[in-house]
């Protein structure tokens, strides 16, 4: 990890936000040659193989590595506005404007209805691996992910359905 | 949440799984499908009715907005593009991160497609390093690239000293439209024993 809590730096201090584009179309791309199950299957083996050293970070340090992560993981995505509260039991992302939801729909670009569920897909999977749990309330552009150590399993319909 | 700050990153790691999944057809799949057909179907709204001009309004916009280090030459005929410092291909090497079996093969694997239904063919060059260089001309025109320097003067990447330094890493592509019609130099050629290692 580096010195700002994000595992790797690029020269910019934000990303360019039309990559949001790909990301959807990646999900659509997916979800269409390998079904819904290979589409969680790329989540999962995303937030295992491609987000490990996060993963590892959070396992060694537990939740107080988690804040600080969110932290400047939205300071460097463009558009987002997000408050990140931590009791020490668990931490909470408030997600009041999602950057993607908010640039698909301002180009409008037709988004997949899943696209909200891949936050939980991939969050709680990387949250597993260190020893935690998340769970996903709300979704189409204003959120709450909480991480913690335990937690009631998910209710995917407090997930709600992006749409354009 | 998947982010854009580190696109690249994942991107690459993407290329790696759908290969995994479905062999360099399913990789190829995607930068045709998902990639040229959806994501970045604003560059063939642009280029199919507007052409040269069409890419000069899409690749400024672009290059910009990524921080590229590039140089874009238009002619009466062609349209040129050298790249000196892609931030793509950057920040992999920066970040040391390599899961796919060539990262650089993206960009012709969804900017061809587009010139190809646009009507137009590339004539390109990648040394894997960040320096790259493109020439569009329309298809039915038979006018060979330029020679280093030509059309681009001073900006022409092929001058830079790493360029020179490096002729066994070049991947070549002539009046191509595709991944597949990729030309090794002949130290790779021989070693993999294929005209493309995409395929």
């Amino acid at each position: 990890m580096t010195s700002n809590n994000l595992p790797y730096h690029d020269t910019k201090p934000q990303g360019a936000a039309d990559f949001y584009f790909a990301i959807n179309a990646t999900f659509r791309f997916i979800h269409a040659c390998l079904g819904r199950d290979g589409w969680v299957r790329y989540l999962h083996e995303l937030a295992s193989g491609y987000f490990a050293p996060v993963n590892e970070v959070w396992r060694r340090d537990g939740l107080q590595a988690v804040a600080p992560y969110w932290r400047d993981f939205y300071a460097a995505e463009p558009g987002a506005e997000v408050d990140v509260h931590d009791d020490n039991q668990t931490v909470t992302v408030e997600v009041r404007v999602c950057p993607a939801i908010a640039h698909l729909k301002k180009h409008q670009r037709e988004i997949v209805p899943y696209y909200c569920e891949h936050c939980y897909h991939l969050n709680n999977a990387r949250a597993e691996a260190a020893g935690l749990c998340m769970r996903l309330a709300g979704g189409n552009g204003r959120c709450r992910q909480t991480f913690s150590h335990a937690a009631d399993p998910q209710d995917m319909n407090t997930i709600a359905e992006a749409t354009s | 949440m998947i982010g854009c700050y580190d696109f690249c990153g994942h991107y690459d790691w993407t290329f790696a799984w759908l290969r995994k999944q479905g062999g360099a057809d399913l990789e190829r799949a995607y930068w045709q499908d998902a990639i040229a057909g959806d994501s970045q179907r604003h560059a063939a709204d642009l280029i199919k009715p507007l052409g040269f001009a069409g890419m000069a309004k899409y690749w400024e916009h672009t290059l910009t907005e990524e921080a590229a280090g590039y140089t874009i030459t238009k002619g009466e005929n062609v349209f040129r593009t050298d790249m000196h410092r892609c931030p793509s291909r950057g920040f992999l090497l920066d970040n040391g991160i390599s899961f796919s079996a060539d990262y650089c093969d993206h960009c012709i694997g969804w900017i061809g497609p587009v010139m190809k239904e646009a009507g137009f063919v590339i004539d390109h060059e990648h040394n894997h390093c960040g320096q790259c260089w493109w020439e569009m001309r329309k298809a039915e025109d038979p006018t060979a690239p330029s020679e280093p320097g030509d059309l681009a003067r001073q900006a022409d990447v092929r001058l830079r000293e790493n360029w020179k330094a490096s002729p066994g890493k070049l991947d070549r592509f002539s009046r191509s439209t595709s991944v597949t019609e990729k030309e090794l130099p002949p130290s790779r050629r021989l070693s993999r024993g294929a005209r493309s290692d995409s395929r």
